[in-house]
């Protein structure tokens, strides 16, 4: 007994070294398998403070530039704006009618603006936080674009802080079609460059050219139909030549991500419903079987 | 005792910060990340108890983690450099030495420091690497990681330590 309690008392540091291992080791695999970790990521609020202040002050560096950025872009919104008009003015359709329908199209999402404060690029996986959190209404697996895109899909969210999948991350995989064509596949991005990334899945008898958009299929309900997501730069055969693999130039520049949008359906809670049961009922028949 | 805590605590976050804000955006050819407050962990005088050096480590470890969406790869290696610490300290002890020598320039010699931190840097980066890679492993670019972070975070603990007294 003297012994144990002399063994104990000189090494009990090592006891301790294996508690905290055995901590890290559970934080490292409890990650992986989704959820439960919002304590020790960005989503915590103290660490979303830091970066809130620091992007703050780095946003303010870089105003001017936005600004005109923005001016720009307005300019080429109103032209396009002008264009339109007259072309439906042209066309002698009954405007008021296809603008009703455009907005009951778009009035099914809401928008919550958030602007991003940490964000990386360079690494194979990752992720990006931004300043709104539960209490803002954002919900884990809604979508998340930009003016100039597609971005991601919330994976964590915090009180007032969320973690953003980005496209750039090797594990997301977004439906995507081509625009107008109407083919279905998906977005994946292998790592490397931040501005370039891979659409899978799209058939043999598929037709279209490079140049030609890509956008989100509408398919699932975490993004509208018809949202950027990059340009065709390279059509190729897949892996095992059952249909093509096209390269595709982003149009989203993730390295000056700032302003965002999460993008919430306003019967998002329903269809989540309805795809649980659904998953269910599956399980229970194959267990049946 | 209480005076010096405050110092280590104000050096812990100093460094948090300096990782969190600056130095983990620095991506040198795509592998070498200066990974500093590895520094935290080798100043730790002889004769500091060891259970205290795990805990500092093992939170630092934490937030570092916290900040970088890695949850537990930080925490894992650096308790790991922490429990290694004082075995390696002892190694590296110049032949007349106080009873709690400090670890540093003036009292190891630049040597002796300088191989303490090479040993308990590359330790800490094989782990760090190891554990954050592992779903994905590739043999070569693992290697560029651990070499090109343990240059990078020594070429800055150098002068540190030459500023501190």
């Amino acid at each position: 007994m003297h012994n144990l309690l002399a063994f104990l008392t000189k090494y009990y540091h090592w006891f301790i070294f294996l508690f905290l291992e055995v901590i890290s080791g559970v934080m490292l695999f409890r990650y992986n398998s989704y959820q439960g970790s919002v304590w020790v990521s960005s989503a915590n609020s103290v660490v979303g403070k830091v970066y809130e202040w620091e992007s703050g002050l780095t946003q303010f560096f870089s105003l001017v530039e936005r600004n005109e950025a923005l001016t720009r872009r307005n300019l080429l919104l109103e032209q396009q704006v002008q264009y339109f008009q007259e072309a439906m003015a042209d066309a002698r359709e009954d405007s008021v009618q296809s603008l009703q329908k455009m907005m009951d199209h778009l009035g099914n999402y809401t928008f919550i603006p958030a602007k991003v404060i940490s964000n990386s690029i360079d690494r194979p996986d990752n992720l990006i936080t931004i300043d709104r959190g539960s209490k803002d209404g954002v919900e884990v697996d809604m979508g998340v674009a930009c003016g100039t895109g597609i971005v991601g899909v919330v994976y964590l969210t915090g009180d007032h802080y969320s973690v953003v999948i980005p496209l750039l991350n090797t594990q997301s995989r977004i439906s995507c079609a081509i625009r107008k064509k109407g083919y279905y596949g998906y977005v994946t991005w292998p790592g490397g460059s931040s501005v370039i990334a891979y659409v899978d899945d799209i058939p043999r008898h598929a037709k279209f050219k490079v140049g030609e958009w890509v956008e989100t299929s509408g398919y699932s309900s975490i993004f509208p139909r018809g949202v950027l997501i990059g340009k065709i730069i390279d059509i190729d055969d897949s892996a095992d030549g059952l249909s093509y693999r096209l390269k595709i130039n982003l149009s989203t520049d993730f390295s000056r991500l700032r302003d965002v949008c999460v993008i919430t359906e306003k019967d998002f809670a329903e269809r989540l419903r309805l795809q649980e049961a659904a998953l269910d009922s599956l399980a229970l028949q194959r267990n049946r079987n | 005792m209480m005076l010096d805590t405050l110092r280590r605590l104000s050096v812990f976050i100093i460094l948090c910060l300096a990782q969190a804000l600056v130095l983990n955006r620095i991506h040198l050819f795509d592998c070498a990340i200066p990974l500093l407050y590895v520094y935290f962990a080798i100043i730790f005088p002889r004769n500091y108890p060891k259970w205290a050096i795990l805990l500092w480590c093992f939170f630092m470890g934490v937030i570092v983690d916290a900040f970088s969406n890695t949850p537990g790869v930080a925490s894992a290696s650096l308790t790991l450099v922490g429990v290694l610490q004082p075995y390696l300290l002892e190694l590296f002890l110049p032949r007349d030495f106080d009873f709690n020598v400090k670890s540093s320039v003036s009292t190891l010699g630049f040597g002796n420091f300088a191989s303490l931190a090479a040993f308990l840097v590359s330790i800490y980066c094989l782990m760090f690497f190891l554990l954050e890679q592992y779903s994905f492993f590739n043999w070569l670019y693992w290697l560029e990681c651990v070499v090109g972070s343990v240059l990078l975070t020594l070429v800055l603990i150098f002068p540190i330590e030459s500023i501190r007294k």
